[in-house]
């Protein structure tokens, strides 16, 4: 026991002496000699010799606290060169910081002065990293932990291999220079002005919110994202929309290394707060979209078509070969929508689809129009082909090449295409109604009136191709059913407060509380339960149908024939007139809130 | 001897001065003989605590594991790096994460002092739990020892309770995600909940107020309580006679009332021997106990040494974790509680109140039962005795359980506590 009793201590003993040179001994310590000695030898100055000769190395810092937080800097401990214009040509630590004109230094007398004074803006406030550090891994902000390191100059660890090399370069600083630099075409930061246009011009502004600067809502608010993501996080978000969150329906831009880096610095310039803004200021700041220039003289036409590659419609919506592979195809666009459902949809795109996820974009009233005559100008029809190559071509996008309403798109769209895989409803609905659904399109939906672009035996040919690959089932013998063409009950006080009783009763849990069709059931559903709210729908639906459906239920979905649970004819005509009185509002009014 | 004789001068005053001072302090010279032994032991505050002779079984290196002195260390290092970080923490939320910095940067010694705070904080988290399973599994919870095991068991609620304030103080983002788990789990006990989550907080969630409340708490109030139920502690050891052994040694007359005169030189001294009265020790046998003096000092020093060295090599070689700074808005997926906590967490995932409060309060409340629901006096002082085979196969059980709970927690759980694998 003696024997390991000694050899304990002696461990005591060892890691005594590796700590206390570990603490005693710093590598800061032999720059800052250094820099003594070859000051002294670069000096011509006696009175300065004998001042360096006096010196003995210290802990040297910058407190600043012009920004709002004390910041403590103390990188000049090891940078102990940085304002000694002797040591340009050095290598670092004990090169001396570079004066430029462009970073508005002046010479004076033949002596530089800095208009970035280190006593006034520290060292972090511009490069990032951890100014309270003595050691590299963490001063640099190398460790894995620190959010803001070297920027443009440090990559972590936990840093994605493939582009982190493409996150160095000087250019990043300039995500620090607009925190005080905040006009938008300040010649010192190229990129954070050029990230800027592009955040307009790739329609990033459409979904994302930046205060002061857009408003979007549909994608994570982007005011602070300087301060919680680093460049690694920002530049995987661009490029790989879907690496962090999978179930992200933010498109891939598909953009060029030069324009994702603009875009990086510019968010990362994003830090919610802008030094030299004031409250005032933030609150004055205006939506300001940057306009697409059109050389004046071009026609709507053409300036449509611009404006759609410019303001990039293609990052959603197909045109030809360009796929976003979010929003519905654009290229037979004059022949299946008119320019007044266009209009309406550019204004408010809650207004024609109840439930569609498209932003509302705040262009200029002419740009709409113009991108409204482009887009009805689009009315080549497809070339005739065989029935299973036209469903190819236009329905395959969103019901899916198996005919499962599982398209490329379907995901992105309420109320989701129609499955015809599901026979049980197919078999169910006369052929009629399919034929008018091609024809005259289903109004609050995606699917649009197809009657321009193809001829009605192209219509019937591409029903019969849907009937006979995908539904497999033959059309049943359909059994008459006793089913009033128009609601006998009348419109009153009493019969929509009954409607609504009943609705309340026994709709909800499926329909939901507010009949948008997102009852606590509908999770669990498929297809999912209609949206009653969902007004160009309901008043495009015959009360036929309605009566059908609720008396007889839908087969092939969760609706049930609710003349077996008791509810009369007069009954049903209560919830009619109920469902019609939700969506008697003018639309604009309805859509108000959206 | 006499101060007739000779009256010493002043000049020889000042030369013995030294050896004066000395045995002034001491009182007693090295020793050499068994009285002067027993005396040392007997006249010294801090070896005081000692008994004078112990038994030889407590000196078995394999029997105690050495478990309870390395968590008294543990403590005393604690106490002492404890003490130097108090010197440059400051419980704020807007400076307790610099500070952090400048002692993991700047501050002399001070990344070295948080590392071996950290590690010891964790170490005597495990040693107690180790501590308080050997004291279970050679059935030294038994009469008449039994409330000392209660003790021992508040005494390891405690540690836990002062390493759990302890971790919100760096103010990062594992503190503070850690801590917003552990008192959520604290919020799912029954009627209380809440309000006890809310006294803890000062808020409702974690912020400034919590971040005061558990400084408080940490190096003041648990430290206070834990030192006097520590002492509590290792004065009923003595008081309940000693370390536990096996029965065989009971085989001899229990009580026995020695009177011993202290002139008498050559003579073998019984354990308080100095104190005229009834020998109040149960079961001390003089042929089986040693003088404390040296060879439970010499024990004692060794472990010292080795734990010392351990906690020196490990803060040496990792560094105390320091993330992100708060962001209240971004918690890390999975947010995890502190690893001994993460047991915890694993059945909470499974059911808030059973797994917060129900499953543990019961573990606890057994624990404190034990010794009142044992009542058996048999298969005490030898590790897994046969007589103990059922008490000993109730407890591994739960001790496996909760250590595959922790493993699972700690490495089997991903993104929204999902399972994965580290491999």
């Amino acid at each position: 026991m003696r024997l390991a009793l000694a050899i304990a201590s002696f461990v005591v003993l060892i890691v005594h002496g590796v700590v206390f040179y570990d603490q005693f001994f710093h590598r800061w310590e032999r720059h800052q000699t250094a820099y003594f000695e070859q000051a002294r030898s670069l000096t011509k100055n006696a009175a300065e010799k004998t001042e360096l000769e006096a010196r003995s190395p210290k802990i040297e810092q910058y407190i600043v606290t012009s920004f709002g937080d004390t910041h403590v800097d103390r990188c000049g401990t090891c940078h102990i060169a940085i304002d000694d214009p002797r040591f340009n040509g050095h290598a670092q630590p004990l090169k001396s910081h570079p004066y430029s004109e462009a970073m508005g230094d002046v010479q004076r007398n033949g002596r530089w002065e800095r208009r970035h004074k280190f006593s006034d803006f520290g060292c972090t406030a511009c490069h990032g990293g951890q100014g309270r550090g003595l050691e590299n891994q963490y001063s640099h902000g190398e460790d894995e932990f620190w959010p803001e390191p070297l920027l443009g100059y440090v990559s972590q660890a936990n840093w994605r291999k493939d582009f982190a090399p493409k996150l160095k370069g000087k250019e990043y600083m300039e995500a620090a220079c607009a925190q005080c630099h905040t006009n938008e075409s300040f010649p010192g930061t190229p990129n954070v002005n050029r990230g800027r246009k592009l955040f307009y011009a790739m329609n990033c502004y459409g979904c994302h919110k930046i205060d002061g600067i857009s408003e979007g809502t549909l994608g994570p608010d982007l005011t602070e994202a300087g301060k919680k993501f680093k460049v690694d996080y920002l530049w995987e978000s661009i490029v790989e929309p879907r690496a962090n969150l999978a179930t992200s329906f933010m498109p891939k831009f598909n953009l060029n290394d030069a324009d994702v880096r603009s875009l990086v610095i510019f968010l990362k310039s994003r830090r919610g707060v802008n030094l030299n803004e004031t409250e005032i200021d933030r609150y004055k700041a205006h939506v300001a979209n940057v306009p697409v220039v059109i050389p004046p003289g071009t026609e709507n036409l053409k300036a449509g078509e611009q404006l759609i590659a410019e303001r990039a419609c293609t990052a959603c919506h197909k045109l030809r070969d360009k796929d976003g592979g979010i929003a519905p195809d654009l290229s037979y666009e004059g022949l299946i929508r008119d320019s007044e459902w266009l209009s309406d949809h550019f204004k408010n795109p809650r207004s024609r689809i109840a439930d569609s996820i498209m932003p509302t974009f705040r262009f200029p009233g002419d740009d709409f129009d113009r991108i409204t005559s482009y887009l009805t100008s689009l009315k080549t029809p497809p070339p005739a082909m065989a029935p299973g190559e036209t469903y190819k071509e236009l329905c395959s996008r969103c019901h899916g090449e198996k005919g499962d309403g599982a398209g490329k798109v379907a995901w992105y769209l309420d109320p989701a295409p129609r499955d015809f895989t599901k026979s049980a409803f197919m078999v169910s609905k006369p052929r009629e109604r399919f034929v008018k659904s091609i024809q005259e399109g289903v109004a609050g939906t995606s699917m649009p009136s197809w009657k321009n672009a193809l001829k009605a035996e192209q219509v019937d040919a591409v029903l019969g191709y849907v009937l006979e690959s995908f539904t497999k089932e033959k059309q049943r013998e359909l059994k008459p059913r006793q089913v009033p063409e128009v609601n006998p009950v009348t419109t009153s006080e009493a019969s929509v407060k009954h409607g609504e009783e009943i609705f309340l009763q026994r709709c909800t849990g499926c329909h939901g509380r507010k009949a948008d069709g997102k009852g606590p059931n509908s999770l669990d559903i498929s297809p999912k339960p209609r949206n009653l709210r969902n007004q160009p729908f309901v008043q495009s639906v015959e009360d036929k149908r309605l009566f059908e459906s609720i008396l007889y239920g839908v087969q092939g979905t969760a609706m049930p024939s609710w003349i077996d649970y008791g509810l009369t004819k007069n009954d049903v005509g209560d919830i009619v007139n109920f469902v019609h009185s939700m969506n008697q509002k003018p639309r604009t009014q309805q859509n108000a809130g959206n | 001897m006499s101060t007739e004789t000779k009256d010493p001068g002043v000049v020889r005053a000042l030369r013995d001065l030294p050896s004066n001072l000395w045995s002034s302090i001491f009182r007693n010279p090295l020793p050499s003989t068994d009285l002067e032994r027993s005396s040392t032991s007997f006249t010294n505050f801090f070896l005081h605590i000692h008994p004078v002779k112990v038994h030889k079984n407590t000196l078995r290196p394999i029997y105690t594991l050495g478990l309870g002195l390395i968590s008294m260390f543990l403590f005393l290092i604690l106490i002492v790096t404890g003490i130097l970080l108090m010197f440059y923490y400051v419980p704020s939320t807007q400076q307790a994460y610099d500070r952090m910095l400048d002692l993991r940067g700047t501050v002399a010694f001070g990344i070295f002092l948080r590392n071996m705070h950290r590690w010891s904080a964790h170490g005597m988290v495990a040693m107690v739990f180790l501590h308080m399973c050997r004291v279970f599994f050679t059935g030294s919870y038994k009469k008449p020892r039994e409330f000392n095991w209660v003790i021992g068991v508040v005494l390891l609620l405690l540690t836990l309770f002062m390493s759990f304030t302890g971790y919100l103080l760096p103010w990062d983002q594992l503190a503070f995600w850690a801590i917003t788990v552990g008192t959520a789990i604290a919020g799912y006990a029954p009627v209380i909940g809440h309000e006890m989550q809310f006294l803890l907080l000062g808020d409702s969630t974690v912020g400034q107020e919590a971040l005061l409340r558990f400084y408080v708490l940490h190096v003041a109030v648990l430290p206070a309580i834990l030192v006097l139920v520590l002492a509590i502690h290792f004065w009923r050891i003595r008081k309940d006679g000693g370390l536990s052994r096996p029965e065989k040694a009971l085989a001899v007359p229990a009580v026995v009332r020695v009177r011993v005169e202290a002139s008498a030189t050559k003579k073998t001294y019984g354990l308080q021997g100095f104190v005229r009265g009834p020998f109040t020790k149960v079961g001390n046998v003089p042929d089986d106990s040693v003088y404390a003096w040296p060879n439970l000092l010499l024990a004692e020093l060794f472990v010292l040494v080795l734990t010392v060295s351990v906690i020196l090599c490990v803060s040496l070689a990792f560094n105390a974790p320091l993330e992100e700074p708060v962001n209240v808005m971004h918690p890390p997926n999975p947010a995890k509680a502190p690893w001994y906590f993460l047991g915890l967490q694993e059945m909470v995932s499974y059911s808030a109140f059973w797994g917060g409060i129900g499953v543990p309060g019961i573990m606890v409340g057994l624990l404190l039962l034990v010794p009142y629901l044992d009542r058996t006096a048999h298969g005490v002082g030898r590790w897994f005795a046969r007589e103990r085979l059922l008490a000993n196969t109730i407890f591994l059980t739960m001790v496996i359980l909760n250590v595959i709970f922790i493993i699972i927690g700690t490495f089997f759980r991903g993104p929204n506590w999902t399972f994965v694998s580290p491999f």
